[in-house]
């Protein structure tokens, strides 16, 4: 079964446009941190760019499909191309999901210096296994994303205590946003305004994200 | 006391080296240069070498180490590298 989250209905449109930004933020870090790779050679710095470029994937698939999704809603199709838009929008977030659980679970892997493909896989089958499994996946969908980003908030709040640089410290704030985010999540299949609330915060968060990047380049 | 060097920086101080020496360098003198165990040293020289930081050549039955031009590309960048390495807790 796979429920939905319920979208306002002035917010139809500006969930796309927020989530293409999304996308061109974490394609932008995901893709500087393998710039970085090229240049270190570090293992770390290849799985945080691969992650950021799944998380990057899952926004542009989830801003596509609510562009058309707001597109048929405004009533610009007849009803054999909802009939399509339907199944497509259901293999778009099943795509969405496992884009983005696979790039959190690469992201919370590079965070343990774990150097064993087997645990990795190990842990992205429990995380796609559970869901698959799970009667609600949307919210389960959720659910396993704050889990997650608990611990990769952890990770982040660690680095900093350790480094003690305004950088970490917004890093720390970007995923903290970004848990915010994914519990206000779990609710939007209930309640409309959590969705709007849920996609506010990942903004700040990736905002902040960002910020970090450019001060980075910037320094250079 | 000195703080630990993280694996970044001892990188950085291997190719210095190197760089310092006009690109042609002996192994026993990184080595003594570098401050690291043997163990260590061959670790890291094998890793950089097949990871093309440096390049080794084999002469009268000696070796010297000269840095690659990804070697000169991660000296020039390190303070960025160690800067999104630190913030993004990327170390290992």
């Amino acid at each position: 079964m796979m429920n939905y989250a319920i979208v306002p209905h002035w917010f139809a449109g500006y969930n796309s446009i927020l989530e293409m930004l999304f996308f061109a933020i974490t394609l932008l870090v995901g893709a500087y941190a393998l710039k970085i790779y090229q240049l270190s050679g570090q293992r770390q710095h290849k799985l945080f760019g691969i992650s950021f470029l799944l998380i990057s994937a899952s926004y542009l698939i989830q801003s596509v499909l609510n562009f058309l999704s707001s597109y048929s809603m405004a009533g610009g199709c007849n009803m054999q191309t909802m009939s399509s838009m339907h199944t497509l929008n259901i293999m778009g977030i099943y795509a969405h999901i496992l884009f983005f659980i696979i790039g959190l679970v690469t992201l919370a892997y590079m965070s343990l210096r774990i150097k064993d493909l087997k645990a990795y896989f190990l842990f992205a089958a429990i995380a796609v296994g559970t869901l698959l499994a799970s009667s609600n996946k949307l919210y389960f969908f959720y659910v396993i994303s704050s889990i997650l980003l608990i611990y990769i908030s952890f990770f982040y709040l660690r680095n900093y205590l350790q480094t003690k640089k305004t950088n970490s410290l917004i890093v720390f704030i970007g995923f903290l946003f970004l848990l915010f985010a994914k519990i206000h999540f779990i609710f939007s299949v209930d309640h409309g305004a959590f969705y709007v609330v849920g996609h506010l915060l990942e903004f700040v968060a990736y905002t902040l994200i960002l910020m970090n990047l450019v001060t980075v380049i910037k320094r250079k | 006391m000195s703080k630990k060097r993280d694996k970044l920086q001892i990188i950085y101080d291997i190719l210095s080296v190197i760089k310092e020496k006009n690109g042609k360098i002996k192994p026993t003198n990184i080595l003594y240069k570098s401050n690291l165990s043997n163990q260590m040293f061959s670790e890291y020289m094998d890793e950089l070498i097949q990871k093309g930081f440096i390049v080794e050549t084999k002469a009268n039955k000696s070796k010297t180490y000269s840095l690659s031009q990804k070697g000169f590309d991660y000296l020039s960048k390190y303070q960025m590298i160690v800067e999104f390495t630190s913030s993004f807790g990327l170390g290992e």
